[in-house]
């Protein structure tokens, strides 16, 4: 585009003209530039020059052609221009205000300027305006010499402007008044001029088709000058149509250049219409428009030897097309939905990229190159062309060219012939080739492709920026590309586009002299998935990749040579540097290729453990496989296999090629085996088992297979896992038998290249033994013996760590507050025995506890040797935890990285609680006070336990030891709560605090202890206070040990209960024994402690055994704070325990009811007087209350 | 004239690729193949709502080059078909119909128990059931 003119590239501007007074020129000029649509000013700071740039118009210009010939061209080059540039559409005449009021003299001179400059304007049309530049007030300008000066200008009077630049407001002003006048007369001018062209193509004067396409271009130039764009298109779209019809008629002699100057003017009147089409926003019309003009004019392909000229044509069509689309804004906004394109050609998306555009310029551009290569090499004396022939230069006319010949003083422009024309522009363009350009149009387009996300045609755009970098011997830059471009083909596997692209890098590789590269491209492209029955391309030679169509034959070859490069049969010549290339001694070639390599297809090496865990020292199987996709088969000369344990490593020898092989065997410490062969065929897996052992434990892990073929030549191989290999790529999609890299198929697919190494079978005993389960809140000693069965022990350290069996962790979160008590199973510490027999307890510094973990470093023992310390466990909850126990321990040095053995044991121990205490309330025998709370309809049932007001209650705590071990109870007190500061409620009262033999309580066995308790204050919820129980194990042996079991104290609390007063009483009293057929008495007693009447109704029912006197029922009245005594005479009638008559009770005022329980309601009958003495004790009868005894049940 | 068809898997990989022509310039088709799959992946990818193609399997002219029209079709299974002609007034009842064509002979050479999915179909009954039908390209709709 940037070829073209300035004047075609833009819209056309307005232009006025002015004249004379200097100093303001800037001023105005600036003033209307700035205004929309701007005004292009031309000025003369004198009148006098005017005359040159506006020559007075030549007959021939504004006379009509002669009617009968054709004009000799179609348009003048320079028309627009001067239009633009030298024919203003208005002419300001500036005059100083003291030349008009002035001395006649200066009146006269002005006069005669304005005769001058009306001369000049009259004769083109041109509209004037006079401006009177006046200093101060413009009173003093004589009012004759104004009329005077109008007349002689002829100007309408508001044409005639004051203007004063002194005054800045007044100047503005004169300025906006200035600039609608140019305006108006500018529109005036333009309208008129272009009304003229308009006539002339109405009336059709003349009969040649080429002056209708100039006056229509020329009104749609006019047309523009107004801003009337439609108008402009329309007479646009009339020329080009009109330039189509005489395309097709030869016309003159010369038709090459016709032809030529058809086509130029063709052009712009496209690019003008696409301009317009695409400012205007109609974007599918525009593409539209561009595919009718190649449509039509791709048929003027013209005379053979002008191809390249149509070509070059066609390129920058598209070129300029590709950047009026990509700076219009309209593209980037949207692209129109398709199908609006002419009914049965749709437009594709693409044709709306600027990509598509500059593609295709670049490729008409390499037809271009081609055809003038062509053409020139038919040319016999094309050499001599360049010296034969002149310069020629445009003619006067768009698209034609003359021969400047000097006659006398004169350059005259002389006609050429089409050989001449020919000729020459041959000639030119072997002096102006631009191998760039076509560069520059492809890195658009792939630019542009990019953008667009268009990867795989960005990628061929690459690939002929490539191509052009390498015709040109730019071998980096096209190294470049065609590496990035090799990467989309590999991916996407196109083998056939692969190949043509890695030939050209084969061939660049050859020129830059690189062996490697060249080497890697050479394999890579006989590894390609090509097989013979691929029977196309068949390519011209000058289109295809250097090395030839992609066939079989065509790996073998370039396999072919390869191998004898590798086997140093024959050289390679670099054509850039004209150096050999050859693999030797001193330029060893070493090939890497990873997981990720494109060469994988060339050498793939699958490594497969037969298991995946050994011992160390012992021997496993492992198969070594490769797989080559080469044409044909190659024989390695040895294989190394590596490790990542190098002591692991070792070779296969080829044994065909044993000899030389070994030659420069170098290294001879690692293990080398003999393979009958290694010889690698196409597509077949070589597999290899040999034998491996690793010493060291951890991770055996092959790194990688390294195949040298010649001493000069090795591929280093990626180990690959049999399980995770990745499929080949290119070879993926191809339809061919595959196998599997071992023989055992479980193997193929679940082998690996790794194997875990076990550790060193540890030669200790590791001892932890707790026989009995812990109890809860005991300090627990957990022996752990060490003894060294084998070798020593340095450096060893034991770890302790207790692990809660349900998981969870050893310490609850609630208590977390509680530091001391927040574990349930504490580590206390670690006491170390010391030749069986001073134990102490560990220092800080050798040990480090935490609350369940804990480490220990144990001495270097000698073999035989043991060593053992005990651990101390505090459960503070139930719970079973697991204890482990791991020494570590090396079995060589003292140095720290030195190999270490690790030990573990385990062991699950259970917390269990000691004792579990309980307890219960006894009244006094056959004393049943009334509780009101107990006679509530509906009792709660976790309502705690009432007592009486003021009487002494028991209370019986138990406490039973439920292990498996005889526990030794110390002692077993309540004591009140330490925050109680309330007044002491209750009195709790024990025969002995401290047991006087240590009771010894086998397992299953309980313990009862009697408190008396008498509450003294009615109020409900009194605490009790806390059982404190202190006991220890038992242990039958007197030893050490046993003083050094502290005693532990478990402690329970009581639950709260509520003291009530009971209003009745009842009391019965019997003997605590009778004899058959003596009389006894039996007294109830009612006592009522309240203050208030009682009505008590009773009852007592006949039994057999018994005979009774009294009443048997009643209702009394019972006065407040006395007793009733109900007295019976019974006689046992019956021996044995005899159930006593059933007294029946009920309160009317509380409608409580009172029975006594039948235990309460039993005598024992003897069936004669006891021969023993019972009777001293049993007068103590009824007053058995309070037995404050220990017993042990 | 058809000059090229081709069947592209999932993974934009080449799975049947024949040209027809005597003329040497099967690699330019390749590439023109290759390139037409961008257009596909842009109509795959940016449907026109309003525009028939929408839920079509015919994807219609893919794009116009100098002197060939690409032409193409997505099956359900995302396997692309590709027809590069050199004819320049081409009615798309006859791509259609072409396509379906190939598409039912497509489906018959991988509904074969011996072909493995995503590789290249190597039978040769497709190879001529291909043929046929590019060489019938034209005349079959006009009976």
């Amino acid at each position: 585009m940037q070829d073209y003119p300035e004047e075609l590239q833009t819209p056309p501007v307005r232009l006025i003209s002015l004249v004379g007074c200097p100093d303001l020129h800037p001023t105005i000029s600036t003033h209307l530039l700035s205004d929309q649509p701007p005004i292009h000013t031309l000025a003369f700071p004198d009148l006098s020059k005017i005359s040159f740039l506006l020559p007075p118009p030549s007959p021939n210009d504004s006379s009509e052609p002669p009617p009968s010939s054709p004009p000799p061209g179609i348009f003048k080059r320079d028309w627009l221009l001067k239009h633009r540039t030298k024919v203003p559409a208005v002419v300001a005449a500036l005059f100083p205000s003291h030349h008009v009021s002035g001395d006649p003299a200066q009146w006269l001179q002005l006069c005669s300027d304005l005769d001058h400059l009306k001369a000049v304007t009259r004769s083109r049309n041109i509209k004037l305006v006079v401006i009177i530049v006046h200093s101060d007030s413009k009173d003093d300008i004589n009012e004759d010499r104004m009329i005077a000066l109008r007349k002689r200008a002829e100007v309408d009077s508001k044409y005639v402007v004051f203007v004063n630049p002194n005054d800045a407001s007044e100047l503005m002003q004169s300025l906006h008044r200035l600039r609608s006048f140019f305006s108006e007369l500018a529109n005036t001018y333009y309208k008129d001029e272009g009304r003229k062209v308009k006539t002339r193509i109405e009336k059709r004067t003349y009969n040649s088709t080429e002056l209708n396409i100039r006056y229509c271009f020329k009104a749609a130039v006019y047309a523009e000058f107004l801003s009337d764009w439609i108008e402009a298109l329309r007479f646009y779209e009339d020329a080009y149509n009109k330039l189509w019809e005489i395309s097709g008629i030869p016309s003159r002699a010369s038709s090459i250049q016709r032809l030529l100057e058809i086509k130029t003017i063709a052009e712009q009147l496209h690019f003008k219409i696409s301009t317009l089409l695409l400012h205007s926003g109609k974007v599918t019309e525009a593409v539209t428009w561009f595919r009718q003009h190649i449509t039509l004019y791709s048929r003027l392909v013209g005379e053979p030897d002008t191809e390249f000229l149509h070509w070059e044509w066609m390129s920058r069509q598209f070129s300029v097309f590709a950047e009026l689309l990509e700076t219009s804004s309209a593209t980037s906004l949207t692209i129109p939905s398709l199908g609006l394109g002419t009914g049965n050609k749709p437009l594709t998306e693409w044709e709306f990229y600027p990509a598509y555009y500059y593609q295709l310029a670049a490729n008409y551009l390499k037809q271009k190159r081609s055809s003038f290569e062509f053409m020139l090499s038919m040319y016999i004396n094309a050499d001599e062309l360049e010296k034969t022939t002149e310069s020629l230069v445009p003619s006067v006319y768009v698209g034609q060219y003359s021969r400047l010949r000097e006659q006398v003083d004169v350059m005259v422009m002389q006609t050429v012939t089409d050989e001449e024309f020919l000729n020459n522009t041959i000639a030119e363009e072997k002096k102006h080739q631009d191998p760039l350009k076509m560069i520059t149009l492809l890195k658009k387009a792939y630019e542009s492709y990019s953008h667009a996300k268009a990867q795989r045609t960005s990628s061929f755009c690459a690939f002929q920026i490539a191509k052009e970098h390498y015709a040109m011997d730019d071998l980096e830059d096209a190294k470049k590309h065609f590496d990035s471009v090799a990467s989309l083909y590999r991916r996407e596997g196109w083998a056939t586009l692969l190949w043509e692209v890695l030939g050209y890098l084969r061939e660049l590789s050859r020129k830059h002299g690189t062996v490697k590269d060249y080497l890697e491209y050479s394999l890579e492209m006989a590894a390609l998935p090509i097989s013979s029955d691929f029977h196309m391309l068949s390519l011209r030679s000058q289109d295809c990749c250097p090395v030839g169509p992609a066939t079989l034959e065509q790996r073998e070859k370039i396999h072919n040579e390869v191998f004898n490069l590798v086997h140093e049969k024959s050289v390679l010549t670099s054509v850039e540097h004209g150096k050999e290339l050859k693999v030797t001694g001193d330029n060893p070639v070493h090939l890497e290729i990873d997981l990720v390599s494109p060469l994988r297809l060339v050498l793939l090496a699958s490594v497969a453990f037969h298991e995946q865990v050994i011992k160390p020292g012992m021997t496993t199987l492992i198969t070594v496989s490769l797989l080559s996709h080469l044409p044909l088969t190659i024989e390695l000369d040895q294989l190394e296999v590596q490790f990542n344990q190098p002591e692991c490593n070792f070779i296969i020898m080829n044994a065909e090629r044993l000899p030389s092989a070994m030659m420069e065997g170098d290294q001879h410490d690692n293990r080398v085996e003999q393979a009958p062969s290694l010889a690698l065929s196409s597509n077949k897996w070589l597999r290899m088992t040999y034998q491996i052992k690793s010493d060291q434990s951890g991770k055996l892990e092959c790194t990688s297979v390294i195949a040298k073929i010649r001493p000069n030549f090795t591929i280093c191989c990626r180990a690959e896992s049999p399980v995770s290999m990745d499929d080949l790529p290119l070879w993926k999609f191809e339809d061919h038998v595959e196998t599997l890299p071992t023989k055992d198929p479980a193997l193929a697919f679940s082998g690996l290249r790794s194997i875990q190494v076990e550790e060193l079978d540890p030669e200790v005993d590791l001892t932890l033994s707790a026989s009995t389960p812990a109890l809860v809140g005991e300090t627990f000693i957990v022996p752990v013996t060490v003894v060294s069965k084998g070798p020593d022990i340095h450096a060893g350290e034991l770890k302790i760590n207790l692990v809660d069996v349900r998981g969870g962790g050893l310490f609850s979160p609630r208590e977390t507050e509680h530091i001391a008590d927040s574990h349930h199973v504490e580590l206390l510490g670690i006491s170390c025995v010391e030749d069986g027999a001073e134990s102490h307890l560990i220092s800080d510094e050798e040990m480090k506890i935490k609350q369940s973990f804990g480490l220990i470093s144990v001495p270097f023992l000698k073999s035989g040797e043991s060593w053992s310390c005990k651990l101390q466990i505090k459960w503070h909850r139930p719970k079973p935890i697991m204890l482990y126990v791991s020494l570590g321990y090396s079995p060589l040095s003292n140095e720290p990285n030195a190999q270490k053995i690790n030990v573990h044991r385990s062991l699950q121990i259970d917390g269990k609680p000691a004792v579990t205490i309980g307890h219960h309330f006894l009244l006094p025998f056959r004393w049943d006070p009334l509780l009101l709370s107990r006679t509530k309809a509906n009792p709660p049932s976790d309502q705690s336990l009432s007592l009486p007001l003021n009487e002494p209650c028991v209370l019986v705590i138990s406490a039973r030891n439920c292990t498996e071990v005889p526990l030794q109870l110390v002692s077993m007190s309540i004591e009140a709560d330490n925050d109680e500061i309330e007044e002491k409620s209750c009195s709790i009262q024990t025969a002995s605090s401290n047991l006087v033999d240590r009771a010894l309580l086998v397992p299953g066995e309980e313990f009862k202890k009697v408190f008396t308790v008498t509450s003294e204050i009615n109020s409900s919820k009194i605490r009790l206070g806390n059982v404190l129980l202190r006991w220890k194990r038992y242990s039958r042996t007197k030893d050490q040990h046993d003083s050094n079991i502290a005693s532990v104290l478990t402690t329970q609390r009581l639950p709260d209960v509520d003291i009530e007063f009971s209003p009745l009483i009842v009391c019965m009293e019997s003997p605590p024994y009778a004899i058959l057929g003596e009389p006894f008495t039996y007294f109830i007693k009612i006592k009522n402690q309240s203050k208030l009447l009682q009505e008590i109704k009773f009852s007592l029912a006949d039994v057999q055994s018994f005979v009774i006197s009294g009443s048997h029922d009643d209702t009394i009245s019972i006065l407040p704070k006395s007793e009733h005594i109900l007295s019976y005479k019974l006689v046992p009638l019956a021996s044995g325990m005899l159930q006593l008559p059933r007294f029946t009770l009920t309160s009317a005022r509380y409608s409580a009811s009172f029975q006594p329980s039948m235990a309460e309601s039993t005598v024992f009958v003897f069936p004669s007087k006891p021969p023993c003495e019972l009777a001293k004790n049993g007068d103590a009868g009824p007053e058995t209350c309070g037995p404050v005894s220990t017993s042990l049940s | 004239m058809i000059v090229c068809v081709a069947v592209v898997g999932h993974q934009n990989n080449p799975l049947y690729i024949q040209s027809f022509t005597e003329a040497d310039d099967a690699l330019k088709l390749h590439h023109i193949v290759h390139c037409s799959l961008d257009v596909v992946d842009e109509r795959v990818n940016n449907p026109r709502k309003s525009g028939p193609t929408l839920n079509e399997t015919f994807l219609g002219l893919l794009y116009p080059t100098e002197n060939y029209k690409v032409y193409g079709y997505l099956t359900n299974t995302k396997v692309k078909f590709i027809m590069v002609t050199t004819d320049l007034d081409v009615r798309d009842a006859d791509v259609r119909s072409f396509f379906r064509r190939f598409h039912a002979a497509y489906v018959d050479a991988v509904s074969n128990p011996f072909h493995v999915p995503g590789k290249k179909i190597t039978s040769k009954t497709f190879a001529e059931s291909v043929s046929t039908i590019v060489k019938s390209f034209g005349f079959s709709s006009a009976i």
